[in-house]
């Protein structure tokens, strides 16, 4: 039975509060998550949610920038946060003896962020994202085809409509007060959870907590704007790209069931039945028996507006995308039409499992996993549950939520590489 | 709280309780135990990677690493892939500079037949014509899409120049078209025989294990595995002239890769922890001098490190950071003049107990994982280096003094020296660096070829 342990209590404003004792090492690990992503931006501040996760290192009012890196590097300790389209997640790991200091810097931005952000804070770190945006997508190859995909899946209206990462004038137009509103409005202890991981007493970790979180005050949860309506395309979509690579590649997208929703652990399972791994489908036949492509990938990206299921393969030289084309519609068809086989599906369910087990060899990770099920199920003790419907998949409920998904109109992606005339001035 | 809470003493790190086996074939077997999730992960490091391949034939040690899952005993390569997902096995081979590795990572039940299907892939490996020719077909492709990636494109262009083209860490380990098209399957073949056998390796298994079983357990897998005598090894070149600055040129790109890189030293120099705090203090932290003038600083980048790889034979210092295109020029001021600053500013008492806490902390959490610890100990049989070899580099961290980093800093960092390597737009980027007094740049392609 796949367990990870923890006692759960919620603060009086609102705060839940998740501990999770492992102290096979002298570490500790403090993971919030807020639940807010790039769903909650308006048009016009794209970008925004992930640029705020930026402004949350710039200081708090009792510990001034650069103090929260500073205080925790002086101790061996180290942050990060993450943002998606969902949920903004930050985390430290280090000695046990940062504990409280971990909690009280958490709760310190947490209080005070919106009073001490600056302008000149705000610039700062609007530079580091633009070259993050540049790093990760614009000089990376395939990266600008990231970008596109939420674009042409979604209407301009849905909050997946565009990347977390945001547009360059996006970035650029995001002002100190839409800092506060927007710290105002999601940034409340209603509208997190704390987990506490590793080496500690929880009856100390305890009284941590109420002193650094315990005192800030209730307030509602954020108001949400009403749930979108679920998106699907009306037909077909093409689209050719071109960027700086040797190589041109496929990517077809489809719209997919939510994270949690019925079909969506069907369709992980699909998607390792056609390209996880070498055993695959896709590379069985791309890769390794008609040796037109050099890799192959299939994945559900699930969220908790809706997924999406990805599918795609970069051509050997001489060989085009019509043919790795032909061939990826062939090996569609037959997995809708047939599902896997009982051998496949066993393999997909054993390496799904084996990937739980091995995740929670890792603190963070266990840590965020707690996290994740309390932000998605409002249950830390969401893993049995998780891991009970991927051994309910079978062969028929696999094969007909991937015949639903496969069945609809997608996105047809196509990027080949620049060619010598796209190199040259573009003139009026 | 307005007040920072009160922080106690740094815990005490620990190495985790060791057990030593020697098989009769002659491998050197660690055992470590650790159950906070049920599984196993295995190392077998050996003791050759790319510095062995021969010249004019780069390639050739991660080529054979890669053939020998391409069907091994009973099982060809797609029936090796669906058992160890049958198992919820990884299976992993590839090389380094200095070695060559397979690891495997599995649910505790189904470790024992893990294990064998890796036992009969170091063994027993097919390496038929068919799949070499497959096999080496994908790594042409791979070296052609490596010009893709500016980050690699950097690191072969960087190693290549550093090294120099004679010197077994100059070229690229994964190949160059030109030298995977020299190699034979027969090569394959004969490194195979020559470099994987017991008596040029070690194991390390650790995770949720009986050690007083694994013994027996892996005698039965490994029983035919036969020790040889050891290969020779590469020997180091002295240090080629190197240019003060290469470009390679990508037109457009909307950022610079850049790379500051110079000698350094190797994993047996006794400089190898003070090196590191001074790296801790330069580029190895976030509150680091270079991330915190570049990144927080200046906002020309989303960050910048340095690094001291520490190889058999030698190593190599690099500074790096992707910055923005237009800023490449100020960039390279401010880098160098971090390193000049290593020199000449002091290192402050904050500096210095981050560089030691940061390092300590960085053991523990590299102990605090099965693959960590698989890691960890997997890189000491490497090395040759005794198992207690991570609470000697602790113990030397605190005995450095921040007048010894600076002592350091004269020997090991010198900007004058260093080459800058550049990946990025030349027609915009080179009138902002002759401006720094830099010479013309030599320009190479993204293979690391002369061009000018």
């Amino acid at each position: 039975m796949l367990t990870i342990p923890f006692d759960t209590f919620v603060l009086e404003n609102g705060l839940p509060v998740i501990l999770h004792v492992d102290r096979s090492s002298p570490l500790v690990a403090v993971d919030v998550w807020y639940h807010v992503g790039s769903k909650d931006e308006s048009p016009g501040r794209t970008g925004f949610a992930h640029l705020f996760e930026h402004l949350m290192f710039m200081g708090s009012r009792n510990a001034p920038y650069p103090a929260f890196d500073a205080i925790m590097e002086s101790w061996g300790g180290h942050n990060n946060g993450t943002t998606s389209n969902d949920r903004t997640n930050y985390y430290e790991i280090g000695p046990r003896n940062l504990l409280e200091t971990f909690l009280w810097l958490e709760a310190d931005r947490l209080a005070t962020l919106s009073d001490v952000i600056t302008e000149e804070e705000l610039e700062r770190q609007r530079k580091v994202v633009q070259n993050e945006r540049r790093q990760s997508y614009e000089n990376r190859p395939y990266g600008r085809a990231e970008l596109a995909v939420p674009e042409a899946m979604y209407p301009p209206d849905h909050p997946y409509h565009w990347p977390t990462i945001g547009s360059h004038a996006d970035v650029e137009a995001a002002t100190v007060a839409d800092v506060r509103a927007f710290f105002e409005r999601f940034y409340r202890p209603s509208n997190a959870s704390l987990v506490i991981a590793g080496d500690f007493d929880p009856a100390e970790a305890r009284k941590m907590v109420d002193r650094t979180f315990g005192w800030q005050p209730k307030l509602p949860p954020p108001t949400r704007t009403p749930q979108p309506a679920t998106p699907r395309l009306e037909k077909d979509i093409e689209i050719a790209q071109t960027d700086r690579v040797q190589l041109p590649r496929l990517r077809l997208t489809w719209h997919s069931p939510a994270l949690f929703a019925a079909g969506d652990a069907d369709l992980d399972m699909a998607a390792h039945v056609l390209g996880g791994g070498k055993s695959s489908r896709l590379y069985r036949s791309l890769v390794f028996e008609k040796r037109i492509a050099q890799d192959v990938f299939a994945y559900q990206s699930s969220q908790l507006l809706g997924s999406l299921f990805q599918v795609g393969t970069t051509a050997k030289p001489d060989h085009d995308l019509d043919e790795t084309s032909a061939a990826v519609a062939a090996e569609i068809e037959r997995l809708a039409s047939d599902g896997p086989t009982e051998a496949e599906l066993a393999r997909a369910r054993n390496t799904h499992l084996a990937d739980f087990y091995k995740s929670l060899d890792h603190l963070q990770t266990r840590a965020d996993l707690l996290n994740h099920y309390q932000h998605v199920l409002g249950d830390p003790g969401g893993v049995a549950r998780d891991v009970a419907r991927y051994e309910q998949t079978t062969i028929a409920s696999v094969r007909d939520a991937f015949a639903r998904v496969a069945g609809a109109a997608h996105l047809d992606l196509r990027i080949s590489p620049e060619s010598a005339a796209a190199d040259a001035p573009v003139t009026a | 709280m307005a007040q920072a809470p009160a922080v106690g003493p740094l815990p005490a790190v620990a190495l985790p309780r060791a057990t030593r086996l020697t098989l009769s074939n002659g491998l050197e077997v660690v055992a470590l135990r650790r159950d906070v999730a049920p599984i196993v992960s295995a190392a077998f490091m050996f003791r050759s990677g790319g510095a062995c391949d021969p010249a004019g034939r780069a390639g050739l040690a991660s080529i054979t690493a890669e053939m020998l899952d391409e069907g091994a005993g009973a099982l060809d390569a797609l029936g090796i892939a669906a058992e160890l997902e049958q198992l919820g096995a990884d299976l992993w081979l590839g090389s380094g500079r200095d070695g060559s590795q397979l690891s495997i990572q599995a649910p505790r039940e189904t470790f024992p037949a893990a294990m064998a299907i890796a036992a009969d892939v170091l063994i027993r490996p097919r390496l038929e014509d068919a799949d070499w020719r497959r096999v080496l077909n994908d790594r042409r492709t791979g070296v052609v899409q490596r010009r893709d990636q500016p980050e690699a494109v950097v690191n072969v262009v960087s190693d290549r120049i550093l090294f120099g083209d004679g010197h077994p860490y100059g070229q690229p380990v994964d190949g160059l078209e030109r030298t995977l098209d020299a190699l034979t399957l027969d090569d394959v073949r004969a490194f195979h025989a020559a470099h994987y056998h017991p008596a040029h390796a070690s194991l390390v298994v650790a995770g949720d294990i009986d050690a007083a079983s694994l013994q027996s357990e892996l005698e039965a897998r490994l029983a035919a595995w036969k020790p040889a005598a050891p290969p020779p090894a590469p020997k180091a070149l002295p240090w080629p002239q190197r240019p003060r600055l290469v470009i390679i040129d990508r037109p457009g790109a909307p950022q610079s890769i850049v790379r500051i890189v110079a000698p350094g030293t190797d994993r047996l120099s006794p400089d190898r922890p003070a090196l590191s705090m001074l790296n801790a203090i330069l580029g190895g932290s976030f509150t680091s001098r270079l991330n915190f003038n570049l990144r927080e600083k200046h906002g020309y980048t989303y960050g910048a490190a340095s690094s001291f790889s520490f190889l058999r034979n030698a190593g190599a210092f690099a500074a790096r950071a992707a910055v923005f295109a237009e800023s490449t020029a100020p960039a390279v001021r401010e880098m160098l003049s971090e390193l000049s600053g290593m020199r000449e500013r002091p290192i402050t008492t904050e500096e210095h107990a981050k560089a030691n806490a940061t390092l300590l902390m960085r053991v523990a959490e590299g102990l605090a994982t099965t693959g960590g610890m698989a890691t960890t100990f997997g890189e000491l049989g490497l090395y040759g280096l005794p198992l207690d070899e991570p609470m000697r580099f602790v113990a030397a961290l605190q005995r450095t003094t921040a007048d010894d980093l600076r002592g350091l800093a004269q020997r090991y960092i010198d900007p004058d020296a260093a080459c800058i390597v550049i990946v990025g737009d030349r027609a915009m980027i080179e009138p902002g660096l002759r401006e720094l007094g830099l010479p013309p740049a030599a320009l190479h392609n993204a293979d690391g070829d002369r061009i000018s």
